[in-house]
């Protein structure tokens, strides 16, 4: 019989649905970010502020990248509805430990997301993902490197521990 | 059914075709034909699970005694009462099982012996 749907697309009605929920996925870290950032900046930690609105803008690029590239593979790219999410904490340290929480639960998606790739011979959007491993590798990287600041740090110096906290960047082998 | 149409998947409810001139898909249900693009036919699919049957079959309200779905691309919409939605689910679901295996057979060098099916 005739493969009507290949002749319109690679993708798998499965994964087409994973890649939106990955969208989603991204978009809300992006919300976490954005109200992790609006905390520290009505906190004073003005630096930290502005880590997570950085940290805000990419995990958007993130959700961006599989948007396109879903539009680009010739299927549905849903705009995703993101509900509210938490805004207030207890203290920096717990904002922090919020974001490696969220960066560990993205890396489990994206490692589902290619287990499925590979149960569905889909090699293509495997090699497409293999860039958000990388990513998640950093990222994870980051968020525990900044957890170990406060350790390092005395907690009454929070003037030092913002500034630091706001440094601290992936400076290990990376291949692009 | 027409020259260029292939079945996918038939039940004693209706019938899905491809038409392999304008690689559309052809839903044949409740004495109607309507036609889908590849992707329209998924949407179409995903509306029809997406009907919360349980809210049907509970609610007492006139509202609920129907499922109304609009597919995209088609002027005409589908009412559909629960046991109605109960057979479009079986159709279009086994006509997505039989693309997927269709898809696994020529994934693995393999074909549809057409004469089976049509
Ligand atoms: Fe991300
Ligand atoms: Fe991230």
């Amino acid at each position: 019989m005739k493969d009507i749907v290949r002749l319109r697309t690679s993708i798998k009605e499965d994964i087409e649905q994973i890649l939106n929920q990955q969208i989603l996925m991204e978009f809300e870290s992006s919300s976490k970010y954005l109200a992790m950032a609006s905390w520290c900046d009505r906190n004073g930690f003005e630096f930290s502020a502005g880590f997570f609105y950085k940290q805000s803008d990419e995990e958007r690029q993130h959700g961006l990248k599989i948007f396109h590239y879903l539009c680009d593979q010739g299927v549905v790219a849903v705009t995703p509805a993101i509900g509210a999410v938490q805004i207030e904490f207890d203290t920096l340290r717990s904002v922090f430990e919020a974001a490696l929480e969220q960066e560990i639960s993205v890396t489990n998606a994206i490692n589902r997301i290619i287990a499925t790739c590979r149960r569905e011979n889909d090699y293509i959007t495997e090699e497409f993902l293999r860039w958000y491993v990388k990513e998640q590798m950093e990222e994870e990287f980051i968020a525990r490197r900044c957890l170990d600041l406060f350790n390092l740090i005395p907690a009454d110096d929070t003037l030092r521990l913002d500034k630091e906290l706001a440094r601290v960047t992936f400076t290990g082998e990376t291949v692009d | 059914m027409q020259i260029n149409w292939q079945v996918v998947y038939q039940t004693t409810k209706g019938s899905v075709f491809q038409c392999t001139l304008t690689n559309r898909f052809i839903v044949e249900f409740s004495h109607t034909q309507t036609s889908f693009s590849v992707l329209d036919f998924r949407q179409f699919r995903r509306m029809v699970n997406a009907i919360d049957m349980r809210q049907m079959a509970l609610r007492t309200d006139d509202a609920h005694d129907v499922a109304i779905l609009s597919p995209p691309h088609t002027d005409r919409c589908f009412v559909l009462t629960l046991c109605e939605v109960v057979h479009l689910r079986d159709l279009l679901n086994g006509a997505g099982f039989m693309l997927d295996l269709n898809r696994m057979l020529s994934d693995c060098g393999c074909s549809f012996p057409e004469e089976v099916i049509a």
